[in-house]
């Protein structure tokens, strides 16, 4: 079977896994709006000045939102002892780590598709700037959450206090990639400046960050 | 003599050169370098400030080259790849007392001369940034299950590394795009002559003092590692025996 | 040159000081810190060097 083979496989089960209960994804929706809400609350923002924090709200949002998926999502493997069976089967531990981050991203994905729509409405937001830019950063940095995301959620596999440190390790090393993504999506929003620079250092980030948690998800699972 | 006896002593011996270069500077930079002219005598805080901050960028790369050497000796040579876990916490730790130091050193630096605690300009920002790194890699260090720590951290310290470059970048660009006011002209402004005999023995001071720190902390790692294998092989040949 | 102007009462000098006690509090808290664990983890008796550890 091709690695592509494998990664379809891996992605296909915890699509099918997810679907059966829909815990994450329901507790992602609830939780992103509750933000979204609270952060209503801390800035009651006129409509100029929605255009300047919207982007850092959604991206806020979706930040504390998707981390609460994260931590579930390798609670699937430790069930049954299916990890031990994942490190035996033969197929490459990267395809596993592909599979379950563009499962990750699927799911970070709807939460996003019913959220926008809302904080449209809850900040009366129209992009002043290129909106259809924003088509290019909403999965640049959705990936770039994610992809980290699940990586550090493995290596917390196996430690005490396992939920309390994704946030901890996760927060420090996405920030540049946080910094692109709120910039370009206030730059849009706002239209005062070129999203560019920060679209292309989103790029950058997934490459770089891609490959390397490619390269190393085989050490992180054999880490005994 | 034994040759941890022999390591003891040129341990102690750098400890004593150490603690003289710093007394010598310290003196240098309260009594003997000249008062600046703008900001009077808080810029003393400058002979301590840079050298630190300086030195405390120096020790990352430590931990990542050490972390490299973990990573690529531990299905080879576990012995080594130990070794090199224990430079790796020590650098590490080093980091964060380092960037610890900078930090405050510069608040209070700002206060007094500037008025301000804090501003998010480039270069406090990446210093912050840098802290957090390694402040999360002591973090998972101790909450990681044991036997797993040292792959883990190595692996986190792989990522720190890559996203140093890209913090940098990012921070700049942010700063360039939304400007924000740059207090600290740096080492780069230049230094009046007067004044680089204080800056310089501080620099050579506090790095002295860094290796005998990150000397002392390996020393001291070596041992816990060495009293837990001590455990193991007891443990081991415990179990051997019952097996008759 | 006499010191004593660091226990002046403007900010300057006071935060000059601070700065100073936090470096020797930072950094000699920390060396303490590995000097009392040095003190109490006691000697690896078999595992001394790892080159002789067959010979006990």
């Amino acid at each position: 079977m091709t690695y592509a083979g494998h990664v379809v496989n891996h992605l296909r089960k915890d699509i099918r896994l997810e679907w059966r209960s829909r815990d994450s994804i329901n507790g992602m929706l609830f939780f992103a709006l509750l933000v979204v809400v609270v952060f209503a609350f801390a800035f009651d923002p006129t409509a100029a000045m929605s255009r300047q924090i919207a982007g850092g709200i959604l991206w806020v949002a979706l930040l504390f939102a998707s981390v609460i998926a994260l931590n579930q999502s390798w609670t699937r493997e430790q069930r049954n002892r299916v990890l031990e069976a994942q490190r035996m089967a033969p197929s490459p531990a990267s395809a596993l780590f592909l599979g379950k981050a563009l499962a990750n991203f699927l799911f970070v994905a709807i939460v996003e598709a019913v959220l926008a729509p809302l904080f449209i409405v809850f900040y009366n937001l129209h992009a002043l700037g290129q909106g259809w830019i924003l088509a290019a950063v909403m999965p640049l940095g959705t990936w770039a959450l994610v992809c980290n995301g699940t990586f550090f959620a493995a290596l917390g596999l196996r430690t005490r206090n396992r939920e309390l440190l994704l946030p901890l390790i996760l927060f420090p090393i996405s920030i540049p990639a946080l910094l692109g993504m709120m910039q370009a999506t206030t730059g849009i929003l706002s239209g005062e400046f070129d999203p560019g620079p920060w679209v292309r250092l989103l790029i950058a980030y997934n490459i770089a960050f891609t490959t390397v948690c490619l390269l190393l998800f085989e050490t992180v699972l054999s880490a005994e | 003599m034994t040759r941890s006896r022999i390591y003891g002593l040129v341990g102690f011996v750098w400890f004593l050169m150490t603690i003289a270069a710093i007394v010598y500077a310290t003196r240098l930079a309260l009594v003997v370098a000249p008062t600046e002219a703008t900001m009077g005598n808080v810029q003393r805080i400058f002979y301590y400030h840079v050298p630190t901050s300086m030195l405390s960028l120096l020790f990352p790369y430590v931990n990542f080259f050490a972390s490299l050497c973990y990573l690529y000796w531990r299905s080879r040579d576990p012995l080594k790849a130990l070794t090199a876990d224990a430079v790796a916490i020590a650098s590490a730790e080093v980091t964060v007392v380092y960037a610890s130091i900078c930090l405050l050193t510069g608040m209070l630096w700002g206060r007094a001369a500037w008025g301000i605690w804090w501003t998010w300009d480039a270069r406090l920002t990446s210093m912050l940034l840098l802290w957090l790194l390694y402040v999360s890699y002591l973090m998972l260090r101790k909450l990681s299950a044991t036997g797993q720590a040292h792959t883990l951290a190595a692996v986190l310290s792989v990522f720190a590394a890559i996203d140093v470059p890209i913090v940098y970048m990012s921070i700049q660009w942010w700063r360039t795009q939304h400007p924000a006011p740059v207090f600290f002209g740096g080492p780069d402004t230049g230094i009046d002559a007067s004044m680089k005999p204080a800056f310089g023995y501080n620099v050579l001071g506090w790095a002295m003092w860094g290796i005998f720190l990150l000397l002392f902390r390996y020393a001291l790692e070596r041992r816990r590692q060495q009293v837990e294998q001590d455990a193991a092989l007891q443990a081991i040949e415990a179990s051997l025996e019952i097996a008759q | 040159m006499k010191l004593s102007w660091i226990f002046g009462p403007s900010m300057e000098a006071h935060h000059l000081l601070y700065a100073y006690v936090t470096v020797w509090l930072i950094q000699g808290g920390y060396a303490a810190w590995i000097a009392w664990h040095w003190a109490h983890t006691g000697r690896a008796l078999r595992t001394q060097n790892p080159d002789r550890r067959d010979e006990s």
